[in-house]
């Protein structure tokens, strides 16, 4: 079981792993995908930096559990 | 019985000692060849400009002025070192439209002397297009800053996030919470050799580059890049250097201009850059604003930890991108943490670019993690070496996702120290002694560079009359690295350190090493001279078991010149004797063998760990502020000590570079221009500032290494800082979170501590 | 500008060569004499790697000229092994370890050097002072402290 990677196609465990691999790798390539789900990829990383409780990831992480494919 | 080892752990002198003490060793600052040229960079005055025009004419008018060149001149590739990012490859060394930091270079003149060069570049005329600059992270990140890079929106340039356990739970099941916010402050490398170089291009279109550098080959590698040659036409000499501490493995404005100048005019010419250049424009120690959330139980057992940061990355990317996953990760160290989060950024700013320097965010990461812990072991009324042992890491620990420590000697350096303090008794006022604990690694399993090569590689021959050619990639800038590898193929072929002829420095016949950063050499580059010293040996005892016949369940080995059997060790022969057979045997070939290393599945970071504890004594004078250091103490774990000479050396040295990290060294700045590029007024430790040093070892073995042996010497950067500020703060029960701990800044927190007692 | 004539004498031996007036010692030494063995740290008198004895005593020899040193005596890192036998100073330093990188070391040994001739036993801390000027970035003083200390404590006496 895994999510891939709406851009590269990486596959990983979880969502929040993919949420991780998305927001490290941050290419133009990356930042256009999540942009272009109506979220602001810049504005994710800075909450997740400003303030506490993890907020940027499980915001990606939610989006990407609905967009995300699920592979075995 | 034979003792275990012939050579290592005794003291040796370094092998280079000779022609050091006696003025013969030819640095690339002391090269000069035939109709060698001399020359000079300008360099951009703005932090942030578009160049509209350069001319050149009237400097090229100029008597005695050979060639200029400019961006123009250049193939305009970005470069970097991280090669596999091609986002993270933007330095053009000569700018061709854009400076963004005062110091960037612009245009390069070669002339027949230094003085003329420097009087041409007067003549050189550069129309700019100042552009407003942003020169701390925090704000260069604000929406609507001046943006630096075109692909890089908010001048975001990396960013980091390490994470395990369940962050949010742990702090839910917290007695005590702490929030502190730190600024770790820039440092300069202040190596005592500038950057340098002399380029030869010759008409076979090969180019030759005597430089000062941590590794030859990264410097081969993106010079052919950038010159468009073919990565073998260009050959790097490096045979000493003088001192590098992470600011010499990139490649820098002399080694280019020099080799775009002497492409043009097939003459050698000669770089070297001033004291003040390189201030200004050779890297420094990347500034960090960190932010840290701790929660523990009451009796001092941690939980949970939330680290972020941003650093202020300067102009370019350079190594800061490592420093930056670096500083997260030894966030966390030395110290099992059951759930950890951290978030990074570095952020580009109209500053000079921040990058590698010794310990690599680790110092900044143990200055602010230390500090903290002090302050949580004084809220909970626990002592700090208590709290300390009680969350220390252990052998066999894994950090999740991460690591897996293997030999660690964390829980003994505390014990030593412990003991330490109690022996100095009761201290006078305002005295007071600050521990910090640290951890680091024995080199990057990381491959950003891209090399196709294996991580470190050694070769070796072995003459007619038993001498040893030992070739090497490795580069020694100070730290010993030629004196560690000779002993330990020593060892391993059981000859004596007379015995081995070390080549190293060049690209031509050395084989690929990475170079000296991130504290590689003793582990990655010893265990490619063991391996290949072993496989030497083989041969070697094949002739001896062939000639002595013993019973065929017997082992032979060599030890200090003598092929034996190891449960008989009388029974044997002379290495010389069966060398000279054994070349015969061979048809006449000399016995010749090869090793290498590189890391494999070895978690994320490094294949072994060092530990330590740092005691560090000090005085503040309530008057002035004034700190003054009395006393020092390292217990240290680097695994198998090889050089034990070479090991105290690395620990002084390390302490007289953090401790100015702690309270004297600082890069203050006005718009991006750097106050203080001299030195006068940058202050490094002098001898008369120096405390006495006490080094404790403490051996364990560390599987994964040559013999045992881990990195010892960088790491040593990371506890000072700490450790000085605790001591500041024991003395006086100020805590300064906020580097360096100048006179300044603790008269200002006396005051303030003042004013809250009298309320 | 008109060359000008200096005599000296650098680690015994005579020279005459004509220099231009601004040249400064420090590069008499390395470019024309090639005695590279003094080093540069700075080149404005601040770190004390070009330091030689001038007539015994210690200067700078990046602050001072070329011209200033005209007929007299001076001795580089390359005068104090006397027919391929180290100093005691120089000795000394291979056995404690006083130098890393190397750089700073000449212009530590020079230092070292006019210490012992002038105060055969000093005390540390006149060790410490008599080094202060001499910046070294990689030993953290102390090893090169030791040396010098052994030096005064008579263990380097010249052998017979
Ligand atoms: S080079 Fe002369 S004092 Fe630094
Ligand atoms: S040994 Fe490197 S500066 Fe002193
Ligand atoms: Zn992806």
């Amino acid at each position: 079981m895994g999510y891939k990677c709406p851009s590269c196609g990486k596959i990983w465990p979880d969502t929040m792993d993919l949420a991780r691999h998305v927001f490290g790798t941050g290419d133009q390539a990356h930042k256009d995908w999540v942009n272009s789900k109506g979220l602001n990829f810049i504005e994710l990383l800075l909450i997740q930096t400003m303030e506490p409780g993890n907020k940027g990831y499980k915001a990606l992480a939610e989006l990407l559990e609905k967009e995300a494919e699920k592979v075995d | 019985m034979m003792k275990k080892y012939s050579v290592i752990n005794t003291p040796i002198h370094n092998i280079d000692g000779i022609a050091k003490i006696t003025g013969r060793a030819e640095y690339a600052f002391d090269i000069k060849l035939p109709h060698m040229l001399y020359g000079k960079i300008l360099r951009s005055p703005y932090p942030h400009a578009k160049i509209l025009k350069i001319n050149t004419k009237k400097a090229e008018g100029l008597t005695g002025v050979k060639a200029v060149v400019t961006g123009k001149d250049t193939l305009g590739i970005k470069q970097g070192i991280w090669r596999r990012f091609k986002e993270l490859c933007d330095e053009e060394i000569l700018a061709r439209s854009k400076v963004r930091y005062i110091g960037e270079p612009v245009a390069a003149v070669a002339a027949v002397d230094e003085d003329t060069a420097e009087e041409a570049l007067d003549l050189i005329e550069v129309e700019y297009e100042s552009l407003p600059g942003v020169f701390g992270p925090l704000e260069a990140i604000k929406q609507g800053a001046p943006q630096l890079h075109e692909h890089a929106e908010r001048n975001i340039n990396v960013t980091r996030h390490i994470e395990w356990g369940d962050v949010d739970e742990g702090f839910k099941k917290a007695d005590h919470v702490r929030e502190d916010w730190f600024r770790c402050s820039s440092q300069h490398h202040v190596c005592m050799e500038t950057h340098n170089a002399v380029a030869s291009f010759t008409p076979d279109k090969k180019l030759t580059v005597w430089t000062s550098t941590q590794s030859h080959y990264y410097i081969q590698v993106l010079l052919s890049w950038v010159l468009g040659l073919r990565e073998n036409d260009v050959r790097v000499i490096s045979r000493y250097t003088g001192g590098g501490f992470g600011s010499k493995f990139e490649l820098d404005s002399a080694q280019f201009c020099s080799s775009l100048l002497s492409m043009k005019l097939f003459k050698p010419v000669k770089i070297i850059l001033t004291r003040e250049e390189e201030f200004m424009a050779t890297k420094r120690r990347t500034p960090m604003f960190y932010y840290l959330r701790t929660g523990v139980k009451k009796d001092g057992t941690f939980l949970a930890k939330e680290g972020r940061v941003f650093t202020e990355g300067g102009a370019y990317t350079s190594m800061g991108a490592t420093a930056l996953y670096l500083t997260g990760f030894f966030q966390a160290f030395p110290y099992v943490w059951p759930s950890y989060r951290y978030d990074g950024y570095r952020v580009y700013t109209n500053t000079a670019p921040t990058s590698a320097m010794r310990g690599f965010g680790a110092p900044q990461a143990t200055f602010c993690a230390e500090t903290q812990i002090d302050l949580i072991a004084n809220d909970l009324g626990i002592d700090p070496i208590k709290i300390r042992r009680k969350n220390a890491m252990y052998p066999g620990y894994e950090v999740p996702g991460q690591a897996t420590i293997q030999s660690c000697g964390l829980s003994q350096c505390l014990d030593k120290i412990e003991k330490w303090i109690k022996s100095q008794g009761k201290l006078p006022p305002n005295r007071g002694i600050g521990i910090a604990a640290y951890g680091f690694m024995s080199g990057g399993i990381f491959n950003w560079f891209d090399t196709p090569y294996a991580f470190s590689s050694a070769v070796i021959q072995v003459k007619i009359d038993g001498k040893v050619d030992l070739y090497i990639g490795s580069q020694d800038m100070g730290q010993g690295s030629n004196t560690t590898m000779t002993m330990i193929c020593a060892e391993e072929l059981g000859v004596q350190v007379e015995d081995i002829r070390l080549h190293m420095g060049d690209t031509e016949s050395c084989p690929v090493d990475l170079g000296a950063w991130g504290s590689r050499e003793t582990l990655m580059q010893g265990n490619a001279v063991k391996m290949a010293a072993a496989k030497a040996k083989q041969q070697i005892i094949e002739y001896a078991a062939a000639k002595l016949s013993p019973n065929i369940v017997y082992d032979l080995d060599i030890k200090d010149r003598w092929v034996h059997l190891i449960a008989r060790p009388e029974r044997g022969l002379s290495y010389y004797d069966v060398v000279k057979e054994a070349i015969r045997g061979k048809d006449g070939q000399p016995i010749i063998a090869r090793g290498h290393y590189t890391p494999h599945r070895k978690g994320m970071i490094s294949p072994a760990y060092s530990f330590g504890v740092q005691a560090v004594d000090a005085e503040v004078d309530p008057d002035t502020g004034k700190i003054t250091l009395k006393n020092c103490v390292t217990a240290h774990d680097c695994g198998q000590v090889i050089n034990p000479l070479g090991v105290k050396g690395q620990l002084e040295g390390a302490m007289a570079m953090a401790a100015g990290y702690g309270f004297t060294e600082d890069l203050p700045m006005d718009e991006g221009k750097i106050l203080n590029p001299n030195l006068v007024d940058y202050k490094v430790l002098r001898a008369t500032e120096m405390p006495e040093t006490k080094v404790i070892e403490v051996e364990t073995y560390e599987p994964e290494g040559p013999f045992g042996a881990k990195e010892a010497g960088e790491g040593l950067t990371n506890p000072t800082a700490g450790a000085l500020g605790n001591a500041v703060f024991h003395a006086t029960g100020l805590s300064i979170k906020n580097l360096p701990i100048t006179p300044e800044k603790v008269l200002e927190a006396l005051k303030e501590k003042k004013k809250e007692e009298k309320k | 500008m008109e060359k000008q004539l200096l005599r000296i004498t650098v680690n015994n031996e005579y020279h005459e060569l004509y220099v231009k007036p601004k040249r400064l010692l420090v590069e008499v030494l390395r470019d024309e004499l090639e005695l590279t063995g003094t080093k540069r740290g700075c080149n404005t008198g601040a770190c004390c790697a070009c330091t030689v004895l001038l007539n015994g005593v210690t200067v700078k020899s990046c602050s001072i000229l070329a011209m200033q040193a005209d007929g007299t005596e001076v001795t580089t890192v390359e005068g104090l092994a006397e027919g391929g036998k180290l100093s005691p100073i120089q000795r000394s330093f291979l056995d404690h370890g006083a130098y890393q990188c190397g750089f700073c070391t000449s212009g530590m040994l020079i230092s070292a050097t006019a210490l012992i001739n002038e105060k055969p036993s000093p005390t540390k801390k006149q060790i410490k002072e008599a080094i202060h000027g001499n910046i070294c970035r990689c030993t953290g003083y102390n090893s090169i402290i030791r040396a010098i200390k052994a030096v005064a404590e008579g263990k380097y006496k010249e052998e017979e």
